[in-house]
């Protein structure tokens, strides 16, 4: 029977400047099963789950700046992600994420990851934010049951 | 293809914008690639493939950043500094650079500085002319 | 979770550009965190499902003899989401390919609509990567890649 695995790629949030910086870190642990495939005999957290600690990083900046105003908060782009070295079980990488801009709908950010003082990943990306009822006013109540799980789950991180 | 110096650096300063995310005014002539622009291996060759591809050349990565196989050779390292036949070597692969400064203090670790913005102009402006 | 995120190649032409396909089903248990109510495939894993795609036809090219790793995302921009009962088709192009890395561009789209765009960068790791100690064998492309490629449209 497969264990439910949960898409959440950081642990903790060890700083957060609203509308600025926040720091979150993430553990790597052999009990995540993606790492029996990436890869067998050399398990190392996958770039992109890297990058997606990095967007959910600056998803939370965002979510307690604007007071979880929105549902959805998506990666609308990624320029020059660079992948300098592996991360593997037992380790843990911290992410530093600044915003260089937080508006209503869109936000951009430059962000990295380092590991031991050691280098990981570095990034810079833009999110955009928005709610289902922007488009389709039915959707307000799956909104609201978004954004109250979020608000749950930021008591978990924060 | 005759294209002028302000033209090709323009063309190479829009690629170095975009394989490396700097902003155009940090792309100066004088500009270390690794030190100014924060350039690393990967970003070398993103830089090669985009050069060929926006000036519709070839580029062995030996001869536009031959550091690597300079630094890996005992005949041309010695004690952290590159030894006369190793600056002889250099001078032949990077006709493109000035080597003045370097050679004053030939430290491998200062091998980087020399990749500026302005030698890769050299550089592909001489393979242009030879074309 | 598997980390396996194209379903099966519809075509490909050694050396230039295959074309995959990726099902988003709600079997899919990440997606239930992604979000409560409203699921959608997250961004990272399309470009991972992308990287899948243009890693194999990098790593074909070299007869998978190669490890061939994502090295560097140059840019992946999204112009919409993707949910489940949704096919993804996932085209990749080989731009450049040397001996010690590839650079490759590629579209993601769904029913005709274009979700995403992603270049990328790989990087022969044995070739690169001076002093980081990974095993000799190639662990990159294992028997459940190339399976992928078992009823493939090839054409060369």
């Amino acid at each position: 029977m497969v264990e439910l695995m949960r898409f959440i790629l950081i642990d903790r949030v060890i700083s957060l400047e609203a509308g600025r910086e926040i720091k979150t870190v993430k553990n790597v642990s052999l009990a995540e099963e993606y790492l029996a495939d990436h890869f067998p005999v050399f398990p190392v957290l996958p770039g992109v789950l890297l990058l997606e600690g990095l967007v959910e990083s600056a998803s939370w900046l965002v979510r307690e700046t604007e007071n979880f105003a929105h549902s959805m908060i998506l990666l609308e782009q990624a320029r020059n992600v660079k992948y300098k070295s592996f991360l593997a079980p037992g380790g843990q990488i911290e992410y530093t994420v600044t915003a260089k801009t937080i508006e209503e709908n869109v936000s951009s950010f430059a962000g990295f990851g380092s590991s031991n003082g050691e280098q990981i990943v570095e990034a810079k990306f833009a999110l955009r934010h928005f709610n289902l009822a922007d488009e389709d006013s039915g959707m307000a109540a799956v909104d609201a049951k978004i954004i109250e799980n979020m608000k749950q789950r930021w008591k978990l991180l924060w | 293809m005759a294209m002028s110096r302000d033209e090709i650096f323009g063309e190479v300063q829009e690629v170095l914008v975009d394989a490396l995310g700097v902003d155009d005014d940090e792309v100066t002539s004088g500009a270390t690639l690794m030190g100014d622009l924060g350039a690393e291996s990967i970003d070398f060759l993103d830089i090669v493939f985009r050069l060929e591809k926006a000036f519709g050349i070839k580029i062995p990565r030996e001869e536009l950043f031959p550091a690597e196989s300079l630094m890996n050779n005992p005949e041309f390292v010695n004690n952290g500094k590159l030894t006369e036949i190793g600056l002889g070597e250099l001078r032949e692969k990077m006709p493109h650079t000035d080597l003045a400064g370097f050679e004053n203090d030939p430290d491998i670790n200062k091998l980087g500085d020399l990749f500026t913005v302005g030698a890769i102009v050299n550089y592909v402006e001489g393979k242009l002319n030879s074309a | 979770m598997r980390w396996i995120w194209i379903d099966k190649f519809v075509e490909f032409h050694s050396g230039q550009r295959a074309v995959a396909i990726k099902n988003v089903t709600l079997a899919e248990e990440h997606l239930h965190d992604h979000f409560p109510g409203f699921p959608v495939m997250p961004e990272t894993l399309c470009i991972e499902a992308m990287a899948q795609t243009a890693g194999i036809l990098v790593g074909e090219a070299k007869n998978f003899e190669e490890k061939v790793i994502l090295a560097k995302i140059k840019k992946a921009a999204f112009f919409d989401y993707v949910k489940p009962g949704d096919t993804i088709k996932l085209e990749a192009k080989i731009e450049s390919i040397t001996d010690e890395a590839a650079s490759t561009t590629g579209r993601i789209s769904c029913d005709g609509k274009l979700v995403a765009e992603i270049d990328l960068m790989f990087s022969h790791i044995d070739k690169n990567l001076a002093g980081k100690e990974f095993p000799q064998e190639n662990f990159v492309f294992t028997d459940t890649f190339k399976s992928l490629m078992r009823g493939a449209a090839f054409n060369s």
